[in-house]
């Protein structure tokens, strides 16, 4: 411990920003001038705290302690409350915010971005560099990266080469976009009729950009430069099809997947708190437990996490009551 | 001699109130009130309810159930100007099939717009009572009603900007002053009360804080249940939350004479419920500068859903981005509270490169 205390004296000032979503977890350090220094990308598997510590290991391996200090964390994505009491996070912001603030700083002159994660879809226009409009699936996950998985499973491929197989498509299968529901059916009767593996693939990969276009960007006006992002941005027929659909050609950065860390990182600079940051939280044990009030009839739950079996957080609770149970 | 009845009328915002106030001093009778909306009121609801209609439904039908379970035999439903209307009807089977017994009194059956038409409905809670008096109890409501809404409004535009934590207080006390109300008199001294409380609370308000307008389908709008506290969440973050649709303006000062001609540039006929009274809002706000607006409905809402376009064309001409809101039978906040932050974040960073 002496010597990363003693480091730190002369050591410059970096920044971490984690993007725990429900698919996959990924994190970056960045130094005052917005350059990478770390990166990492895994699975969450269903474990933000097993994959948030498993992250924390991969970077410290990636970064050199000696040179650099981390003084400010950031956290988002779905997990962001939990990971950033874990982390001691010193901004704690929504997915929506990070990935603006991420995006636009890599790409300026961004008019439109789209994004597709495992569980939700979004949308992002950007006038002069700032976010001016949103908008984000509401009650329905339909055309969002667990579709795309569990037809690729369906299908016995994997998921990442999806996008391989829609491209050698010439003539892609008209699949249902309405409803994820409604296109299983589809795609299964599809399927029975005979139609090539390839077709089907690229009739998928078409179905999710047409659903997104229908739902997520209904109503809204989609001006180029437009960057497409989130991990089906990697599927390379779904670029394909909003091309198609867009008509203009669309970004896909090769770090798209971690704009939402690095827009973390980035508030966590902008902002005036600083607290050294320890990769010692990855051996520390931490535990959440859900707990129902019942202290009054909306029994709330409260969720409680513990690190090395002490409370360090606890939220859920609508008023005080909740507030003495933990 | 018939027993005296107990009379319930479904959770319905802070509105509950006003018809206490009916019918404890019009009719003097007892008036029920059924148990704070919560998880249970909705569960008992959505299980007895039609899968695809509306939340409303569900949440008013599980607030009967509790009303009833709380001693209540009789229960008032209240008129719609969408399917709402017919709501009534099928709740009353649905209670008798579960087996209560009650009287049902359905203002659908009445809804003329005639207030002896209402009175006529209402007389059976007590036929003895003179029709004068119960007539002068409904005025003495309506001024409950739109005292109730100007203290709410005044609540949700500067409680963000209290430091001192008193405006909460101030609210649940006018509140209880309300319930608690057994004359005019009363319901005048708690309303000055409160006036008097809110002015003197010193506020730290910016010269031109964040403005957000929230429009929407008339239940889910008007109750914090059944919209998890929107309002006080935008307060929360230091927002000024205005909302126009409320009893008061629906009902007794109208939102303004011609809503339809006057919001023509978008929209030339009405479709259903409040969809006019809604997209006027929306434009009025637009035209006072607010910075954004929120679009409050529940799932399967048809008016609220067939007004989005028209919103959509609305937030392109003014330039202000629109919220859209959906509710189904929900109780984690944790989309809407996602959803509500990148919105405020969005409106203040337009708002720092707009200065």
């Amino acid at each position: 411990m002496n010597s990363v205390i003693n480091s730190a004296e002369n050591a410059r000032n970096a920044f971490l920003g984690i993007d725990v979503g429900s698919i996959s977890t990924k994190a970056v350090i960045i130094d005052e001038n917005r350059s990478v220094l770390a990166q990492e990308y895994i699975w969450t598997e269903g474990n933000p705290i097993g994959a948030v510590r498993k992250l924390l290991g991969l970077l410290e391996k990636q970064f050199d302690r000696e040179a650099w200090q981390i003084v400010g964390v950031g956290a988002t994505g779905s997990a962001r409350r939990l990971v950033g009491s874990i982390v001691g996070a010193t901004v704690v912001k929504n997915e929506i915010t990070a990935h603006a603030v991420g995006t636009t700083s890599f790409h300026p002159e961004v008019r439109t971005i789209l994004e597709i994660g495992g569980q939700d879809s979004k949308i992002i226009l950007v006038e002069n560099g700032i976010a001016v409009d949103y908008a984000m699936n509401t009650l329905c996950a339909a055309g969002t990266g667990a579709f795309l998985s569990s037809q690729a499973r369906r299908l016995g491929i994997e998921v990442e080469e999806m996008g391989y197989y829609a491209l050698q498509s010439a003539h892609p299968t008209m699949i249902a976009a309405r409803c994820t529901v409604f296109a299983e059916s589809d795609l299964v009767h599809k399927i029975q009729m005979g139609h090539p593996r390839e077709d089907i693939i690229a009739g998928v990969c078409r179905a999710v950009a047409s659903n997104y276009i229908n739902n997520v960007g209904k109503g809204k006006k989609i001006c180029s430069p437009v960057v497409f992002q989130g991990g089906v941005s990697k599927n390379v027929g779904v670029v394909r099809a909003f091309e198609d659909l867009l008509s203009c050609p669309v970004i896909v950065d090769e770090n798209g997947h971690l704009m939402g860390a690095m827009g973390a990182a980035i508030l966590a600079k902008r902002s005036l708190k600083r607290t050294v940051f320890d990769f010692s939280v990855q051996n520390m044990d931490f535990v959440t437990r859900e707990r129902n009030c019942g202290g009054c009839s909306n029994n709330c739950e409260v969720i409680c996490v513990y690190r090395n079996g002490d409370l360090i957080d606890f939220w859920g609770n609508r008023c005080e009551r909740g507030a003495a149970i933990r | 001699m018939k027993q005296q009845r107990k009379v319930a009328l479904p959770r319905y915002g802070e509105y509950n109130c006003a018809l206490k106030y009916i019918v404890e001093q019009g009719f003097e009778t007892r008036c029920i009130l059924p148990p704070p909306l919560s998880r249970r009121s909705e569960d008992l609801g959505a299980r007895n309810s039609p899968d695809l209609v509306c939340t409303p439904f569900k949440t008013t039908l599980g607030s009967m159930i509790e009303a009833l379970e709380s001693g209540a035999d009789t229960i008032i439903m209240v008129p719609g100007a969408c399917r709402l209307n017919y709501f009534g009807e099928l709740q009353e089977q649905i209670l008798r099939d579960l087996g209560y017994t009650f009287d049902f009194i359905n203002l659908s059956m009445y809804n003329t717009g005639k207030v002896k038409d209402i009175l006529r409905a209402l007389k059976v809670i007590n036929p003895r009572r003179s029709m004068v008096k119960a007539g002068r109890a409904l005025y003495e409501a309506v001024q409950m009603v739109e005292h109730l809404d100007d203290i709410t409004s005044l609540y949700y535009q500067n409680c963000g900007f209290d430091p001192s934590g008193s405006y909460p207080k101030i609210y649940k006390r006018f509140l209880s002053d309300m319930y608690a109300a057994q004359s005019l008199s009363d319901i005048r001294d708690g309303y000055a009360r409160a006036s008097h409380a809110f002015a003197d609370v010193e506020l730290k308000k910016p010269g031109d804080p964040i403005r957000i307008g929230i429009i929407g389908e008339y239940y889910t709008v008007m109750d914090p249940f059944s919209n998890l506290w929107l309002e006080q969440k935008l307060a929360d973050m230091g927002v000024e939350v205005h909302r126009l649709m409320n009893v008061t303006n629906d009902m007794f000062r109208g939102g303004g004479k011609n809503m339809q001609t006057k919001i023509r540039d978008f929209s030339e006929y009405s479709m259903g419920a409040n969809s006019t009274a809604d997209l006027w809002q929306a434009q009025n706000f637009a035209e006072r500068g607010f910075d954004g607006l929120v679009q409050v409905k529940s799932a399967c809402c048809m008016p609220e859903t067939d007004i989005m376009p028209v919103l959509a064309n609305l937030s392109r001409d003014y330039k202000i981005p629109v919220l859209y809101l959906t509710y189904d039978s929900q109780t984690s906040d944790v989309g809407l509270m996602t959803r509500l932050e990148a919105f405020f974040d969005m409106l203040e960073m337009r708002k720092k490169v707009a200065r």
